[in-house]
């Protein structure tokens, strides 16, 4: 089956690296915007060859991008929507361009999605309230500036190793003016008691409900669960995605030589796991990284053992109080019920 | 549906009209010791009663002599009387009839027995025998109902297609009588026949699924259409019941399902599930290179048929019984398992054993995912295993315990203090169940309520 050859002089992945080069616009509005462009430059002449085209587009983005999750949402998306799009068959070339409108629009409409969502949490943040947010999220500093013009509140931001972004989101507070303390991740739990509610982003909000975001978003939900104080999770619509993930290792970001352990000096790397691996690095000392003081014990991971953590990780639905979202604010369940709507159709 | 459970344990062979009302008045007056004694003169009574009554007048006089030698016997061995009566078969009768005869004398006899009776689960109803056909009863009924009653044919989507089909040659058979019209007369015509299927053994949730849909098409079928035409009409719906409910919804399953499995996985799944073996058999032939743990358990060990098809097919097998369950369960990498219904809050009904998977699995953090299609999904809400069951009938069928003894030896039957309570389904409660694969999608069990959504869609 011949996919339509518009390789030659359209590369999608540059398209989609060229929109994502506005700060405002996360993944999967990029891949919806160069799949909008995609329809365009194609020449399918039926709908049938289009949606191939798209699919083998999202494809190519998948391939290259170093997380595709978000992706992919956007992507199926678009797709679903391109497909369900009521369609006369008459004039091809108009129908195209107007699906391509209708992406650029829903690309559009959809930067104002996080003002809708930071309008929903406003409800739930009372005066005085002491936050706990993770890493680096736009739709979470949103409503947080948002929140911050009519509440007092306060901040606690995960330092969020080994990339260092809940870094980026205190200064972004500070400079705003909120009062705001980074925290160790390994100090989560010991900070958990003294915050009023988690709120978090994501990468995607999945069928059953549950949350993937990075790493450690998982341990700051059980944490939460655990000392009985609710767990928001921030989310566009674009980022529901079908996908189901049973457990940590069903992501289709788990590979094998995540916590895989090294094969012995001295013995024969047989089939191991991890390819990348050869003899286990000393660990040697680095200058502390990330601005933080800079004492001469402090050491820090290698490259080589950093790249057998995972990114990303998979919160359970159970352990999620709502998800606020541009439809609404939504139970996990009622994520599913959306998504099973939405696309069984 | 079930009689309403009263103090009087009579099985429910029913008591006459009469007496329950006359019994009642009087039991608030005696005391317990008393009432027992009533309960068991009226049981007797009853029994004999059912003895000496030879249920049909279809028994040939051989037979009907048998049946009345066994009424006075004392003593009986499980098997001998339904060979007894099975044995010399009388020329120019029904085959029909014989099995009912023997079917008769296990009702007399299974009444004998049910003469301790249940004191619990007894507002199930003890499984009855195939009684005589009250009026027409089509052959292809017949067949079906003994079928069912002597659990030849098991498992919700076969009982569903095998009542499909038979009511398909029932449908052709059909004649619409005079000044009547198909779409009206038809379904009175059906409901004896559906009744006597009922009786023969309690109606899946899938068949009740499928012949309400019949139901409908029935009495929307044109008025104006020629009897044969409206009925290849409903030759055709049924037909497409059948591969798009189950047929496909089972291939779009197989995929999604299949999906789930990587290389390397050890799958666990209980007893025999038609979805799930073809799950396997498909991810197999896809070149996944993984490994199944059969779980199965007393009395029917359907999970031996599953074995062998594995095993044939290539898949590297392992079986236990239920009870070593513990043993294995912290190396499975997913439980799947299939269905006899789901409820709308996610309680998923299956054969009994599975709830117990399902528990250990969670309790050891290995998801447990339910391959069950869209028409299994009944509204209602279900939230314990009592509720609402299906005791496996007492007899020859299930009493081969213990397997190395000869059939004398069979000491869990007369004895009289000694109940057999075998109920064949129990409840998965939705918190032990991580997800269910249908054909509009991998659902999570608390929002199975969005099935009724997608379905309207379709």
């Amino acid at each position: 089956m011949s996919a339509q050859t518009q390789s030659g002089d359209f590369d999608i992945y540059a398209t989609f690296q060229q929109f994502l080069q506005d700060e405002e616009i996360s993944p999967p509005l990029a891949a919806i915007s160069a799949l909008a462009e995609a329809i365009v430059r194609s020449n399918a002449g039926t709908m049938f060859e289009l949606v191939q085209a798209l699919n083998d587009g999202a494809e190519e983005l998948k391939r290259r991008s170093p997380n595709p999750i978000s992706l992919n949402a956007g992507c199926e998306l678009f797709i679903a929507f391109v497909t369900l799009f009521p369609h006369e068959s008459d004039n091809f070339a108009e129908l195209k361009k107007e699906l391509e409108q209708q992406g650029r629009k829903y690309a559009a409409e959809a930067l104002t999605f996080r003002d809708k969502i930071a309008e929903l949490a406003l409800g739930f943040i009372k005066d005085d309230s002491v936050i706990l947010t993770h890493s680096h999220s736009r739709v979470v500093l949103k409503a947080l500036l948002h929140a911050h013009k009519t509440k007092r509140i306060s901040v606690y931001v995960t330092e969020s190793r080994p990339r260092g972004l809940g870094l980026k989101t205190y200064e972004t507070l500070t400079a705003a003016g909120i009062p705001c303390t980074v925290v160790l991740d390994s100090a989560v739990a010991y900070v958990m008691d003294r915050v009023d509610f988690v709120l978090v982003g994501s990468e995607a909000v999945v069928e059953s409900g549950g949350l993937i975001n990075y790493v450690g978003s998982n341990q700051m939900a059980i944490i939460a669960k655990a000392a009985n104080k609710p767990f928001y999770a921030l989310a566009e619509s674009y980022k529901f995605h079908r996908l189901f993930p049973l457990s940590q290792y069903d992501l289709p970001t788990h590979n094998p030589n995540i916590l895989s352990f090294p094969t012995p000096i001295g013995r024969s790397a047989g089939t191991d796991d991890a390819p990348s691996t050869s003899t286990p690095d000393i660990i040697t000392k680095q200058p502390a990284r990330l601005g933080t003081s800079s004492s001469s014990t402090e050491r820090a991971m290698n490259q080589e053992q950093i790249a057998k953590n995972p990114g990303v990780d998979y919160t359970r639905p159970d352990l999620i109080s709502l998800v606020f979202s541009d439809v609404g604010i939504l139970t996990p369940e009622g994520v599913s019920q959306y998504l099973v709507g939405m696309f069984a159709g | 549906m079930a009689p309403a459970p009263t103090l009087d344990v009579h099985p429910v062979n029913g008591p006459p009209a009469g007496e329950p009302s006359a019994g009642q008045k009087s039991q608030k007056q005696m005391t317990k010791a008393e009432r027992r004694e009533l309960q068991e003169k009226q049981r007797a009574a009853k029994a004999a009663k059912a003895a000496a009554n030879a249920p049909n007048g279809k028994l040939g006089g051989k037979a009907a002599k048998e049946l009345s030698a066994l009424a006075g016997a004392p003593s009986k061995k499980t098997g001998r009387p339904s060979d007894a009566a099975s044995k010399p078969p009388p020329p120019g009768l029904v085959k029909a009839a014989q099995a009912k005869a023997g079917q008769a004398s296990l009702a007399d006899q299974s009444a004998r027995n049910q003469a301790r009776g249940l004191l619990i689960f007894s507002h199930f109803g003890l499984p009855k025998p195939v009684s005589a056909a009250k009026g027409d009863i089509h052959p292809a009924i017949a067949r079906l109902a003994l079928q069912f009653s002597t659990f030849k044919i098991t498992g919700a989507n076969a009982r569903c297609i095998a009542t499909l089909t038979a009511f398909k040659t029932v449908i052709q058979d059909y004649v619409t009588p005079q000044n009547n019209t198909l779409s009206r007369h038809l379904m009175t015509y059906l409901s004896p026949q559906i009744s006597h299927l009922v009786a023969a053994r309690p109606m899946s949730i899938t068949m009740g699924n499928a012949i309400r849909q019949l139901k409908l098409d029935i009495s929307g079928s044109d008025i104006d259409l020629p009897e044969q035409d409206a009925k290849d009409v409903l030759f055709r719906k049924i037909d497409t019941y059948i591969r798009e409910r189950i047929i496909i919804a089972d291939q779009v399953i197989q995929e999604t399902a299949g999906n789930k499995i990587k290389d390397g996985d050890i799958v666990l799944t209980y007893a025999r599930s038609s979805v799930v073996e073809k799950v396997l058999l498909e991810a197999h032939a896809s070149g996944r290179e993984f490994s199944v743990i059969v779980v199965d358990s007393r009395p029917m060990l359907e999970g031996k048929r599953l074995l062998a098809v594995l095993s044939e097919a290539g898949i590297q097998c392992t079986y236990l019984l239920l009870p070593a369950l513990g043993s294995v369960i912290s190396e499975v990498s997913v439980v799947l398992v299939g269905a006899h219904s789901i409820h709308t809050n996610g309680a998923v009904y299956s054969r009994a054993g599975t709830a117990l998977v399902a528990m250990m699995a969670k309790r050891h953090s290995v998801p447990v995912v339910v391959c069950c299609e869209t028409y299994k999904f009944s509204e209602n809400i279900q939230l314990d295993s009592f509720t609402k069951n299906e005791l496996a009938p007492l007899g020859d069928l299930f009493s081969s315990f213990p397997n190395n003894k000869p059939r004398e030896y069979l000491t869990l039957e007369n004895q009289p203090h000694l109940e057999i309570l075998n109920p064949l389904y129990d409840l998965t409660p939705p918190s032990c169940i991580t997800a269910v694969v249908t054909e509009v999608g991998v659902i999570p069990p608390n929002a199975i309520s969005s099935i009724p959504v997608a379905l309207g869609r379709l």
